[in-house]
């Protein structure tokens, strides 16, 4: 069963060249088991004639530098490649304009794009679904991803969507990127069925303390945002794979934490994570990992410096006040990923603990456990954590204020109306993200 | 009489055989031909009842009724043939021949004719045994089939309006959209191996080029075929299985007749109960008013205890006419089946109405339904 990706943007071209480069390293790892290293290829790449492994993606971006950068790096890597023409660029980029991406780009080469993803759907068994990668700051990943994922919706009904969304820098690399990243949440809220999100600050704050890297390049934030991405979607085995590998990642993932159609935002940390000098000198317990772990989740916080310790669930009495627990991070889902040596002896109980979660859904439907004996990315034990919860619940809701605030003096929005998105455009959209902040605010409760 | 006669013809013969070919199809071996069920309707001998009943045990053992030890060759013939008996009596069919010990054991083997065999046969395929042989061997044949898994439902009987219920709801209806559109991609990876393995076959020389993937091919192709051969055959049984029938109610009405009852003179009848059953059945009857109406009815078309043939009721005593057919006295039991429905479920609902009314009664008291 495969994964097809679309690659949209610089950001997304950019990250999923890096995923591809994870997971293809972590498959070919020397004494592997060959179940789990075929079943990864099958998953994400196809085998040409000379027997190279091709990733199965499609490149697009509205500007040909990047897409060249990343076959290029494919190639010279010597294990993988893309495709020789699975690809589409243009010379001229979006302008970080999302309706310029959304309502002219998009429509204009729908149609080449489209039979890209088909030639790639016909060379998959199975599809198990898409998985869309791109910023929303920008002009091409939003606006075009969006607009692709609205046609890969009508084109393949059936099929799992996984929208992953790269969240910007709170303080700023594009002026208008919280007006792009709320039309783009909002129109993805109707189409996908399920969004992973990584924000570029936590990414930055993991770079700079548990890894240690002094220049905190794109580079090396995209390679964590790979690693996780890569621990949730290498295969496992999971509660209804009877004993092999999971041959539907999107749909098992989807299915357990993406149900309720107001609820698709999902967020990922992995532990542990450190500088790969230092792995060969560090031991892990799988109960100090997932005590590390469940109190990153309820604290939310995404790494396991700074955690705060002080935080515990609250009792039925205060959760029925409610509010006054509102830093407490309750739980839709969550999605627990462990891989490594003595897995089955992993003790997972803590995350079964109803406080955790909302009131109205028990937490035998609430968790899902995968399990893989092999280790992933050379980390000897690995927990990756995918929880639908309130995590994301902050820089939403800073995203939206600040995208209102500028709303409201009509700052740039010539821009928009210039290539077809009116003001009630942005007032539909504010409200969607504003509903999806209301419903997540209720979980508490 | 004259219609059944009638319908025992040649087509009779090519029924039978369609049913003989669903039956190996569905992976019996040594299933009889057409030609020895004719036999066995009229006893046949040693080789006709050895026939048969190797093809019960073969069906008993298939259907996990029966099992023997791993050996798998049972001690001897006639503990062999216990089993069968035990078998046969525990999917319902009580005839007289299957409680060995009472009939007299030095009796085994002579007391009962192939046409018993063949009545058992016919018990178990009215009963839905050949269904279940069909769905173990399409479950067999077919890797990709989905067999249910059976689902906690979480929303409880009482339904509640409240927000969070919705909520769960909405979660579920999602969930089980998430899983329709699972098996939808499994079906469409099925279709697409299907039309691999399909055009893999029709060319040979394609097949001939890859020698690895062409075993695989070969094989699943191989099961396929014999999948769409049961299915066929299935497909072939279904519309023709009421001459089947037909024959079969003239197999009865052999038991039945003065004329063969001669041949099998000491011959329990198949739809025979133990002797004291009617009496404890009768008793039960009596006690229902409904029954009593039926047995009135059963009275009028001859005596109830004519209604189980035992032996001595074809040494000759009784006339043919005092006999109900089968076909009526079923007909019968049903409807008097339905009045009893009815009269219990009105009586449910008394009991419900008047429990409301005791729990109405009972302040403070919360009664959860299960």
């Amino acid at each position: 069963m495969s994964v097809v990706t679309l690659q949209l943007g610089q950001c997304g071209n950019q990250v999923g060249q890096e995923l591809y480069d994870v997971i293809c390293s972590d498959a070919q790892d020397a004494q592997r088991r060959t179940t789990h290293t075929t079943v990864s290829c099958e998953r994400f790449f196809h085998q040409n004639k000379h027997g190279d492994l091709v990733a199965r993606a499609v490149l697009i971006d509205m500007e040909p530098k990047v897409i060249k950068q990343s076959m290029k790096k494919a190639a010279d890597s010597g294990r993988w490649r893309y495709g020789d023409d699975s690809h589409f660029s243009q010379k001229q980029g979006s302008g970080n304009n999302w309706a310029n991406g959304f309502c002219v780009h998009g429509p204009r080469h729908i149609e080449v794009v489209e039979e890209l993803v088909r030639r790639e759907v016909e060379r998959c068994d199975r599809l198990a679904g898409f998985m869309t990668m791109m910023s929303v700051a920008g002009g091409t990943g939003s606006g075009v991803g969006t607009y692709v994922t609205q046609s890969l919706r009508d084109a393949y009904s059936k099929s799992f969507i996984l929208n992953h969304l790269t969240w910007p820098y709170g303080t700023g690399e594009v002026i208008v990127q919280n007006y792009n990243s709320v039309l783009t949440l909002a129109h993805l809220y109707q189409l996908s069925d399920a969004i992973l999100v990584h924000e570029n600050d936590t990414v930055h704050r993991i770079c700079s303390q548990l890894l240690n890297i002094k220049h905190i390049s794109f580079s090396d934030v995209n390679r964590v945002i790979a690693h996780q991405l890569g621990s949730v979607l290498q295969p496992a085995l999971t509660a209804d794979s009877h004993g092999v590998y999971s041959r539907n990642p999107l749909g098992e993932l989807v299915s357990s934490l993406a149900c309720h159609p107001e609820y698709k935002l999902l967020s990922v940390c992995t532990i542990p994570q450190m500088p790969s000098s230092s792995i060969a000198y560090s031991t892990f317990s799988w109960p100090g990992l997932l005590k590390h772990l469940r109190q990153m989740l309820i604290s939310n916080s995404k790494m396991e410096d700074g955690i705060d310790w002080q935080m515990r669930p609250p009792s039925a009495s205060e959760r029925t006040r409610s509010l006054t627990g509102a830093s407490f991070n309750t739980s839709l889902a969550n999605l627990l990923i462990l891989r490594g040596k003595d897995v089955y002896s992993a003790e997972a109980g803590g995350f079964e603990d109803p406080a955790l979660y909302t009131s109205w859904l028990s937490p035998e439907t609430a968790f899902t456990r995968w399990n893989s004996p092999v280790p992933f990315n050379k980390y000897e034990k690995s927990a990756t954590l995918v929880s639908n919860s309130q995590a994301l619940l902050k820089p939403l809701d800073n995203m939206v204020r600040k995208a209102w605030n500028m709303f409201a003096s009509r700052a740039y929005i010539h821009q928009y109306i210039r290539f077809g998105i009116s003001e009630e455009d942005f007032l539909d959209s504010f409200t969607s993200v504003e509903q999806v902040i209301s419903s997540y605010t209720q979980l508490c409760n | 009489m004259q219609r059944r006669k009638a319908s025992v013809n040649v087509e009779v013969k090519q029924v039978i055989g369609t049913l003989c070919r669903l039956l190996t199809a569905t992976g019996l071996d040594a299933v009889p031909t057409p030609e020895t069920f004719r036999r066995a309707k009229f006893g046949g001998g040693l080789e006709v009842e050895g026939q048969f009943w190797q093809l019960l045990t073969n069906i008993l053992q298939r259907t996990g009724v029966i099992s023997f030890e791993a050996g798998g060759q049972p001690r001897g013939d006639s503990e062999h043939r216990k089993a069968v008996a035990a078998g046969l009596r525990q999917t319902g069919c009580h005839a007289d021949w299957t409680y060995g010990r009472q009939t007299g054991e030095e009796e085994e083997g002579k007391s009962f004719s192939g046409r018993d065999l063949l009545l058992a046969l016919g018990w178990l395929l009215a009963t839905g045994t050949l269904e279940a042989l069909l769905t173990q061997r399409v479950q067999q044949l077919d890797k990709l089939l989905l067999t249910p898994l059976p689902v906690v439902s979480l929303v409880s009987s009482e339904l509640q309006f409240d927000s969070s219920s919705l909520r769960r709801l909405q979660w579920l209806v999602g969930c089980l959209r998430h899983q329709r559109r699972i098996l939808l991609s499994m079906l469409e990876e099925r279709t697409r191996k299907l039309h691999t393995i399909c055009s893999a076959s029709l060319s040979p020389t394609a097949s001939s080029s890859s020698n690895q993937s062409s075993t695989a091919l070969k094989e699943d192709c191989d099961r396929l075929r014999q999948l769409c051969d049961l299915l066929e055959a299935y497909l072939n049984w279904k519309p023709v299985e009421n001459v089947f029938w037909t024959w079969m109610d003239s197999v009865m009405d052999c038991h039945q007749t003065p004329s063969f009852a001669k041949e099998s003179l000491h011959t329990p009848s198949v739809c025979q109960h133990n002797s004291q059953r009617p009496e404890k059945c009768e008793d039960m009857l009596m006690r229902l008013p409904t029954a009593q109406t039926c047995r009135v009815r059963l009275q009028g078309k001859g005596p109830v205890r004519d209604h189980s043939y035992t032996a001595e009721n074809f040494q000759g005593s009784v006339e043919p006419s005092d006999i109900l057919p089968a076909s009526q006295a079923s007909q019968l039991l049903l409807q008097t089946e339905a009045l009893l429905l009815q009269k219990r479920d009105r009586l449910r609902l008394e009991n419900r109405l008047r429990l409301q009314e005791v729990i109405g009664e009972l302040e403070g008291l919360v009664l959860i339904p299960p």
